[in-house]
């Protein structure tokens, strides 16, 4: 289901009152237009799965955090945070999960800037 | 009061490179930093610029224990985007390949575990020189030893030899009877036990509550398994049953793999004596602008971790993004939690039940 950022809290909540306890990934896309992020979510119970997406403008990118309902959250938002550089909002100032690199911002946005060929002095 | 000892980025009881900075009270354990990200080389970045089929041994690299696992899936996802059904007898081949890559995984992880507890002459030599010979058996199905790349959409690159099942049956049975040696082996040294039992407890609400997975899940008494749950190829008809224990400490995690060995040689068995005549070869490899029926494809596989998961946006030609979710990265998350109030030298046991992949956590 889609929902907007606003909503975002108000919608897990719903999903966790009808039984959806187990969150299995957050992840986003980009689609250059916007920034779209995808929270995968289960019922244990019975195995049934809901899909929750926000859709992002790049320009600002922030998502409220959902450390407080799933606490499998954490490792998945400092993750995203760094590769999509979507600023997490509501949560302690955390420590980069995986290493900086220099110069490197969110490699994997479309803007990344791979690095030029390796090309030889010598023919 | 606290000190901060520092663990790694290199030392051996972290099977790879991982940074623990653990602060303790004595030898009390008060709280756990884990650092990861040595390992990163953004292979999902990576994939997004290479066609389809050049993708698979790059992920054989992201889980190397059991590197057929993740291989599976990113075809299982590709087949998904182009909307291929896999030929009923690669479905067998397949279950056949990755019931014995778990088999030679968990073999790997039991003897990584008995050497972190102090058992390292007897139990490691046995479970490397078995997982040896589970080995010689899947370079035999699929013509290499370690890194398969040997899926094809639709199917395989190749049939099985025609002698395989002669050659299989006689190893499920030796494993079969290893199985229990190892058992007495390890839970009858008090050593053993005291070190695994009531050790790094994780509740049925946490471990939900922390989204962990796999063995680690059900050794905590959640009745969730990707090949029973979500019901894929053809482990309906081999007569597969998930494996739980209750306790959710490490002595549990372990029990859960160590049933699980049992379980895989099972549907092996089955799988052989079932196996349909027919062909199971799969697509070529290089395929000229594939027509994607389906831009948007999730698939889930148990993999000897737990469940992996790939989410695809698929163009013609290559993903358009990937993502990949890790086993060994949210079962790492809960290290800190579950490690808190035990002592120092439990740490390692701990971490060695979770089974993490490093170059799997840091992708």
């Amino acid at each position: 289901m889609k929902t907007s950022r606003d909503d975002l809290i108000k919608t897990v909540e719903e999903l966790q009152q009808k039984g959806f306890d187990y969150l299995i990934k957050i992840t986003a896309v980009d689609y250059v237009q916007s920034l779209t992020v995808i929270y995968f979510l289960r019922k244990m119970a019975d195995g049934s799965e809901e899909t929750v997406e926000v859709e992002l403008n790049p320009v600002d990118a922030w998502v409220p955090t959902l450390i407080k309902h799933f606490r499998a959250a954490d490792w998945y938002e400092r993750e995203m945070a760094e590769m999509f550089a979507i600023e997490i909002k509501g949560r302690q100032a955390h420590r980069l999960l995986l290493e900086k690199w220099d110069g490197v911002e969110a490699p994997l946005r479309k803007s990344f800037q791979w690095a030029q060929p390796y090309k030889s002095d010598t023919k | 009061m606290i000190t901060r000892i520092n663990v790694g980025p290199i030392h051996p009881g972290t099977h790879g490179v991982l940074r623990l900075l653990v602060d303790v009270d004595g030898d009390t354990i008060k709280r756990v930093e884990t650092h990861i990200g040595f390992l990163h080389r953004g292979v999902e970045k990576l994939v997004e610029t290479r066609m389809y089929m050049q993708s698979p041994p790059y992920m054989e690299k992201l889980d190397y224990i059991a590197p057929l696992a993740f291989d599976e899936l990113l075809v299982a996802a590709i087949e998904g985007a182009l909307g291929v059904e896999v030929k009923e007898r690669a479905q067998y081949i397949r279950v056949i390949q990755l019931e014995l890559q778990r088999i030679a995984s968990h073999l790997l992880w039991l003897g990584t575990l008995a050497n972190d507890v102090g058992q390292l002459a007897t139990v490691f030599m046995w479970a490397f020189s078995d997982r040896d010979k589970v080995m010689r058996l899947l370079e035999e199905s699929s013509g290499t030893r370690m890194f398969y790349v040997n899926q094809r959409i639709g199917g395989l690159i190749r049939d099985q030899p025609p002698d395989f099942k002669e050659h299989a049956l006689p190893l499920l049975d030796y494993l079969e009877k290893r199985i229990p040696e190892f058992e007495a082996t390890l839970e009858k040294n008090p050593i053993f036990t005291q070190r695994m039992k009531g050790i790094g407890v994780l509740g049925k609400e946490d471990a939900i509550n922390f989204g962990v997975t796999g063995p680690v899940l059900r050794g905590s008494g959640i009745n969730y398994d990707t090949r029973s749950n979500q019901d894929y190829y053809v482990y309906k008809k081999l007569n597969f049953a998930p494996q739980i224990q209750y306790r959710g400490d490490s002595y549990s995690r372990y029990k859960v793999r160590m049933l699980e060995l049992r379980e895989s040689i099972k549907v092996v068995r089955n799988a052989l004596n079932k196996m349909p005549e027919g062909d199971a070869l799969g697509l070529p490899v290089r395929l000229i602008n594939p027509a994607v029926k389906n831009r948007i494809v999730r698939v889930s596989r148990e993999t000897p971790r737990g469940e992996g998961m790939m989410y695809m946006v698929a163009d013609p030609q290559r993903p358009y993004r990937l993502s990949i979710r890790s086993p060994s990265f949210v079962n790492l998350s809960v290290l800190d939690h579950i490690s808190r109030e035990h002592r120092f030298a439990d740490l390692f046991a701990i971490l060695a039940s979770l089974d993490p992949v490093m170059a799997d956590v840091d992708r």
